[in-house]
Order: C-alpha cells, then sequence, then structure tokens
C-alpha cells in the first residue's frame, strides 16, 4: 500500500467528518428521527423545519464514525432547500447506489461521490446510510402527520 | 522461540491462513477473542472425516456409523478431560457458548427457579450471558441482579459478597471478560456462592482458551465454552453439568436420539449427554474440536498463558506510551487474559480499525455484545485486540505502527490536534 490516503478516507470524506456542516439541534423541528446502528451502537438524531413542503433547515447530532459523520454533513448540504418529495426520491438513489444496485448519483448528489468507497467495505455501507435512514424517517413521519391531518 | 516456551515461529506454519496478505500486507490477525484460526490438523481432520469416516451417530450398525460414532464419543472424552471432568457423561456438545448458557437457562433455570429467586450476573457480561437469564427471568418471576464493575475494571468483589446471599439461586459470571481480559476471582466466589446455597455457571468462552481451567478443582456447577474460540471449527461448543444436576435436567428441547422410548403420550428420556442433544449434531465439529485440544495441550495451556501475558505486556506498555490512547481495563501487574481494549482520542473505533485493516492488522472494533460495560466504561464502543498462541511480538509491532498511522490520518489536522490532551 503507498503512504497517500485510503481509498476509503478520501480529503473529502475526512474534511466533512473533522467539520461537519449543519450539525446541531433544531429547538421546535416540524420532523424529528432518530436512527441507530446495533452493530456498533452509533445513533443519528436528524430535526427537519419544513416550509411549503421543502426542508428549509436540516440539523443533526450523531454519536458515530467518521463515514456516518461526513455522510450526515454532505447530505445535509445536498437536500437542504429541496422539495421533501424530492429529498425522499434523493434518499432512495443514494441507497441504491451504495448498496451496488445503481450506477450513477443523481447530480444533486456528486459531492457525496467519494462515499461510494463504502461499496468495497459492506461493513461500512450502514454508516453511509444511517444519516439518510434518519432523513427518510423524518419524511415519512411528516407524510403521515399530514396524511393524517 | 518465545522466552515463554512457545516456538511461534513454528506454530505460525501450522495455520495455513497466516500466509494471506491483506492488501499487500502480512495479516496481523488480532481479533481471536472473536474467532481464532485453525491449524492445519484441525482442517485435514474435517476432510478426513467426510472423504474417510462420515456416517451419522449412534443410528446404525454399519461399519462408518461405528467410526462415526466413536470419533464423536471420542471427541467427548477429550473435551472432559481437557476441563478436568471426571466424567464424559457431564460434556454435553453445544453450537457454542451462547446455545450452552441458553440450555442451562430453559433447562435448569425454568425447571427450578421460583418468583423472587435471584441470579447474579454481573455489568461485564456479554450479551449471551445477560438475555437468556432475562428471558427466564421473565418466565419464573426470578429478579436478576448486577454485581458492579469497579474503575479499574474488575469485579466489586465487596459488593459481590454482600450481593451473594441465601436468595441467590445461581451465579452466572464471566471467567475472563471479552472485553477488558479481566481474570475474575471466580474460585473464591465459587466458595462463597457454595457457602450460601447458590450454583454456579461460568462463561468460560474466553478462559478456556487461555489458562488451564479444571471444573473438579473450581467446583462451579455448569460451565460453558466455544470450540472456535480455541482453534477448532465453528458450530461446536461444550456445555459442562455437574452429573447429578444433568440427571435432574429436563431437556429444553426435542428430537431424535435423545429418547429411551416414545408412546403416544410422552417418552422417557436417554441419560445425560445425549438427552441434551436430540437431532444429528456437528459430529465433524466435534472430531474438529477435539483435535484443537489436542494441539493445544501439546503446546500447554500453561505455556500459552504466559505466552498472551508476555504479549499483553508489550501491547500495554506500547499503548500506553502513545499520546491520546486511552487503554481499559486492569493495569500494572492484575492478571489479565489476552484482550487489551483501547480507543485513540478523536477517531472512532471503526475507523481505527478501518485503518489498521489497510495495513493487515485486522482487530475488533465496537460494543462486542457488552453494552452494560460499556455504558459503565462510559463509551459506545472500543478497538479490542487478542491474541492466540500464533501471535508474536511483531504481531504487536504491526499494531503499535497501524495506530501510527491511524493519528496520520485522522489527526493531521488542528482541530483534531486540539482534541488531544
Amino acid at each position: 500500500m503507498t503512504e497517500s490516503k485510503s481509498a476509503l478516507y478520501r480529503e473529502a470524506i475526512l474534511e466533512h467528518s473533522r467539520h461537519p456542516r449543519n450539525q446541531g439541534r433544531l429547538e421546535a423541528p416540524d420532523a424529528r428521527a432518530v436512527a441507530h446502528n446495533p452493530l456498533c451502537g452509533d445513533e443519528l438524531e436528524m430535526m427537519l423545519a419544513l416550509a411549503e413542503g421543502n426542508i428549509r433547515e436540516l440539523r443533526y447530532l450523531a454519536r458515530g464514525c467518521s463515514i456516518v459523520i461526513a455522510s450526515a454533513s454532505l447530505m445535509s448540504e445536498a437536500v437542504t432547500g429541496q422539495a421533501t418529495a424530492r429529498a425522499a426520491q434523493l434518499g432512495r438513489a443514494f441507497r441504491a447506489v451504495i448498496e451496488g444496485r445503481a450506477e450513477a448519483l443523481p447530480a444533486e448528489l456528486a459531492a457525496c461521490a467519494p462515499l461510494e468507497a463504502v461499496r468495497q467495505r459492506p461493513s461500512r455501507i450502514r454508516c453511509a446510510l444511517l444519516p439518510w435512514e434518519a432523513l427518510a424517517d423524518c419524511l415519512s413521519e411528516d407524510g403521515d402527520r399530514e396524511a393524517g391531518g | 522461540m518465545s522466552d515463554t516456551g512457545l516456538d511461534t515461529a513454528s506454530i505460525r506454519r501450522d495455520f495455513p491462513i497466516l500466509k494471506r496478505e491483506i492488501g499487500g500486507h502480512p495479516l496481523t490477525y488480532l481479533d481471536n477473542a472473536a474467532t481464532t484460526q485453525k491449524p492445519r490438523a484441525v482442517i485435514d481432520a474435517l476432510v478426513d472425516f467426510y472423504e474417510h469416516h462420515n456416517a451419522n451417530v449412534h443410528r446404525g450398525v454399519h461399519t462408518l456409523s461405528e467410526e462415526a460414532t466413536a470419533l464423536y464419543e471420542g471427541a467427548r472424552v477429550k473435551a472432559a478431560g481437557f476441563l478436568g471432568a471426571c466424567d464424559p457423561g457431564s460434556i454435553i456438545f453445544t453450537r457454542g457458548t451462547t446455545e450452552s448458557i441458553n440450555l442451562v437457562a430453559q433447562g435448569w433455570a425454568r425447571q427450578n427457579l421460583r418468583s423472587g429467586d435471584e441470579i447474579l450476573l454481573s455489568e461485564m457480561e456479554h450479551h449471551s450471558n445477560i438475555i437468556p437469564w432475562q428471558i427466564a427471568a421473565r418466565e419464573t418471576g426470578a429478579v436478576l441482579r448486577y454485581i458492579p464493575v469497579t474503575d479499574e475494571g474488575l469485579l466489586d468483589m465487596d459488593e459481590a459478597g454482600r450481593m451473594i446471599t441465601e436468595k441467590t439461586a445461581l451465579l452466572a459470571l464471566t471467567h475472563t471478560s471479552n472485553v477488558l481480559g479481566t481474570i475474575n476471582p471466580v474460585a473464591d466466589l465459587i466458595r462463597l456462592a457454595r457457602s450460601r446455597g447458590a450454583l454456579v455457571l461460568l462463561d468460560a468462552a474466553q478462559g478456556v482458551p487461555r489458562q488451564p481451567l479444571d471444573v473438579t478443582a473450581l467446583d462451579c456447577d455448569f460451565l460453558a465454552c466455544s470450540g472456535h474460540k480455541m482453534l477448532a471449527p465453528t458450530g461446536i461448543g461444550v456445555l459442562y453439568g455437574k452429573p447429578e444436576l444433568l440427571e435432574r435436567m429436563e431437556p429444553p428441547s426435542g428430537g431424535g436420539g435423545m429418547i429411551r422410548q416414545v408412546w403416544r403420550e410422552g417418552a422417557d428420556w436417554r441419560e445425560p449427554p445425549w438427552r441434551f442433544e436430540p437431532g444429528t449434531p456437528d459430529i465433524s465439529g466435534a472430531v474438529g474440536l477435539g483435535v484443537a485440544l489436542d494441539y493445544l495441550s501439546a503446546l500447554g495451556l500453561q505455556r500459552v498463558q504466559a505466552h498472551e501475558a508476555a504479549l499483553t505486556r508489550q501491547a500495554l506498555r506500547g499503548l500506553e506510551a502513545i499520546p491520546g490512547v486511552t487503554v481499559y481495563g486492569p493495569s500494572g501487574g492484575v492478571a489479565r487474559g489476552g484482550v487489551v481494549s483501547f480507543n485513540v482520542d478523536g477517531v472512532h473505533p471503526h475507523d481505527v480499525a478501518q485503518v489498521l485493516d489497510e495495513v493487515g492488522v485486522a482487530v475488533r472494533a465496537g460494543h462486542h455484545c457488552c453494552q452494560l460495560l460499556m455504558k459503565r466504561l462510559g463509551v459506545a464502543a472500543t478497538v479490542r485486540l487478542s491474541f492466540a498462541p500464533y501471535n508474536d511480538a511483531a504481531d504487536v509491532e504491526r499494531l503499535l505502527r497501524g495506530i501510527g498511522r491511524v493519528k496520520e490520518v485522522f489527526g493531521d489536522d488542528g482541530e483534531q490536534k486540539r482534541a488531544l490532551p
């Protein structure tokens, strides 16, 4: 192995894990969900502020590895401002690529490309998906609430 | 030859997998508390069984069935000898430690526990020595209590002395912690439990591979261990039980091979151990276990113990010298098994393990199925290294160099450096 940075720990991932964007708490979130990884005890709480069907603000608190944090940070930049329906679509598209069922990430997720390296590391796939699971829960919770009137 | 009397160079040649490279680096396998690698003799024994002796046991009069039965029961005799059990009938083959403990929880406990009886565990138990008792307690109304762990990672013996009372029906305790390497003073605790009328089950999954244990001398009532953590194949384990307890114990599950006769309304059981082995057992696994025990016996468990203690000292010294590394568990001079948990400040254990893997070093990262202990230590997870007879000083050096690499990948940032003490 060379002394270069490893395939998984590309600079973009390390940089986001050191300086996560949008980390923190929303005082009165419109949607909130917690995702767990029972294999390692990692935990991520996601909070959304919604306005007119869009994600106005997104914050999260995480106890996780660099992949969890970087994935949450990259996701937060990609979905803030998006319509909730589009954000849910992006989540499904991201999962499909990370799980190897699709090749190309949607343009909005171009910055998430370094996370594709977890495809070579199946034990870390769950880490990359954890924030997206929390987001999907938030959005379905929101959907339920709207459906329930 | 190591200074503890194990010829590791020769031992390493017995383990084919150690020739593997991981990403161009020699494999440094330090995840032995999860499962050990297997020597050529064990692998060959499996092939030999299937090529020459394969048949079901206790079922046929034909030659192969006689041979398979002799090999299977021969492994039981070896296991009894290895554990110091006088009677091979006290050795039940199971799938592993987990199934062994469940067998006692579903067989002995459900039959004998009454509402209000106490099952005493400790905060350092593996989930496999917690969950079966939670299930048994729910079914019987028994109460679970936990002996606390001190800041140093030892059992709080003062508390243990207070908590073992006439109400204690069973003390179920790990012999050697799979996270901290702590070796519990089980002989003292067994005497104490005995004096107050409690039975004792030892979870010896980490203890049996690492030091000589003798169930007769210890006078424990049950002991559970796994083959795959001591050079044998996965899928085979042992429950030792005192013959007089097994004799009165109901089988928690039923099937072929465990009965004397069956009539429409019921059946009567064969004697132990067969009463507890319904269905076709893991015959080749048992044969492999027997060969693994022969291999370990030839090395000598006392030498294995001294060898792992030397590697553990080397690892502790090396880890404690690295700034920003926190080591958990007993320190300086306290006897511990070949298991060490640590964390690198500001780096998640998964990331530590991943970077170590990139230089060929296999360690475990996570909660190690010990969430109660993680809470007690105030961490979500740790990195764990654990030794086997084939590990040597070079393995420890590669691990320590690997941690240097971890710090290089994750620590070359101002923010990160400020997190260090």
